[in-house]
């Protein structure tokens, strides 16, 4: 499902990962684990083709991560819980990334009323994105990656900011979806354990 | 992009006062060169396009690069900010290509605008008096139609150009503030120096300007600039697109598609 090969990334003279490979099949959950500043971002971004590579390659079945192709196939929860229309509710915002994920309008909203309703998120979802906590924006950022139902999910520290209810959420959704590749970034411990695989990226 | 346009039509709604605030201040500028044109004569021999003063000369001029100038500035401030939230990298990570991007974000702003332009001509008219006499209002809404394309061209372009440099807000509003200038928004081109006058006279707003002009104040003449807007629409908006396109990818590899 996702290869990586020989990741590297540089920002100026500061190189955040060096010479990564990792193989994540279908149905399989991989945690990034690291102190701060060791790159674990820096990989979910080019895993969900928003930076390039310096040098080496990220393939999701075989499409480049950045290609239209390539980033059909991920659903990406980043690591800024803002990166929300605040001036939209929540659920016009999964609604329009439904659509951008190719949904006709009405699929997505579709797809969106069943995501909420797993999730339990019926009233955060009602209200304006301004309107929600950190935490709760946090829980409409993992409805986002949901919506459209990709192959492989990558989730920057997704319960940083959640209360144990919504964690166990999280992860119920995330237990309803055996097939799906995972990647994870995280430093909880909790997380870690639910994760058949660990990478270590050092500073 | 229809969802991108439904996302902006849904943000400008939550703004109900600012969108009355713009309407207002189209029609304050407008009041500004009606008084202007009550106080001052234009000059001996200048023929203003046929108009019958200048109030109906420069109106056109002032409704276009109002509001094109205010798109343009809108659409770069919006991409700098989504920048700077996290939602452009948001946008990127979706499985959208560039070319739909780069209208769904221009589509709104830039239709918008051109309704607001034949607005502020309309309301003109009728609070000020233009004082034309045969005005072919089919004409002037096909100029603006036409003109569509090659601003929402010069939009994109300028969307590009803030996804490279960042900060690019004030060279933005001058660009566009200079494609009115020697467009002639405000007077005739022929008043510009010779180099300024040959530059402006192959400026884009210059054919929205002397369409729309041809269009309200002699009711006939529009369509060779209608034309010449369609054909730099067609030529500009794909290089336009191409040049948002190479921006995306430059952000991607630069990392500058989020900066929070």
């Amino acid at each position: 499902m996702l290869s990586i090969t020989r990741l590297s990334r540089s920002f100026g003279d500061r190189q955040a990962v060096c010479s990564l490979d990792l193989d994540v099949a279908a149905g399989e959950r991989v945690a990034l684990r690291g102190p701060n500043g060791s790159g674990k971002s820096t990989v979910l971004r080019c895993v969900a083709g928003t930076l390039s590579p310096s040098a080496g390659a990220v393939s999701v079945s075989g499409h480049a991560a950045e290609t239209v192709a390539g980033r059909a196939l991920v659903g990406a929860a980043l690591a800024l819980e803002r990166s929300l229309y605040l001036r939209l509710t929540g659920r016009d915002n999964l609604v329009l990334f439904g659509c951008l994920r190719g949904l006709p309008r009405t699929q997505s909203e579709r797809a969106v009323d069943a995501v909420v309703d797993e999730l339990e998120l019926d009233d955060i979802a009602a209200r304006r994105a301004a309107e929600c906590s950190t935490g709760m924006l946090q829980q409409l950022v993992f409805a986002r990656a949901l919506v459209g139902d990709p192959p492989l999910l990558v989730l920057d520290e997704p319960t940083r900011s959640l209360d144990e209810a919504a964690t166990a959420r999280l992860w119920g959704a995330l237990d309803r979806r055996p097939g799906r590749a995972v990647l994870i970034a995280t430093h909880r411990p909790s997380d870690m354990d639910r994760c058949g695989m660990r990478v270590d990226l050092p500073r | 992009m229809m969802a991108l346009v439904r996302r902006d039509l849904a943000i400008r709604r939550s703004y109900r006062l600012a969108i009355v605030g713009d309407l207002l201040g189209g029609l304050v500028s407008l009041a500004i060169f009606y008084f202007v044109s009550r106080t001052l004569r234009p000059a001996e021999g200048e023929s203003l396009a046929g108009a019958p003063n200048y109030f109906a000369y420069v109106a056109v001029g002032v409704a276009i690069v109002t509001v094109t100038a205010s798109a343009s500035v809108l659409l770069a401030r919006s991409v700098r900010e989504e920048q700077l939230t996290g939602t452009l990298e948001m946008l990127a990570s979706a499985p959208v290509r560039a070319a739909e991007t780069a209208l769904g974000i221009a589509a709104y702003p830039f239709v918008a605008a051109v309704l607001r332009a034949a607005i502020y001509v309309i309301a003109a008219d009728v609070v000020f008096g233009l004082g034309v006499d045969h005005p072919d209002w089919l004409g002037f809404a096909a100029v603006l139609s036409a003109a569509l394309a090659v601003i929402a061209a010069i939009g994109v372009a300028m969307a590009a150009l803030v996804l490279i440099v960042q900060r690019g807000e004030a060279i933005l509003a001058m660009v566009a503030f200079a494609l009115g200038f020697l467009g002639g928004a405000y007077f005739p081109r022929s008043r510009l120096p010779g180099v300024l006058e040959a530059l402006g006279s192959i400026t884009p707003t210059r054919f929205a300007f002397d369409g729309g002009r041809s269009a309200l104040i002699q009711g006939e003449g529009w369509g060779g600039d209608a034309l010449v807007l369609l054909a730099m629409g067609a030529v500009g908006l794909p290089l336009a697109i191409a040049l948002f396109s190479g921006a995306l990818a430059y952000a991607r590899r630069h990392g500058t598609l989020a900066q929070y």
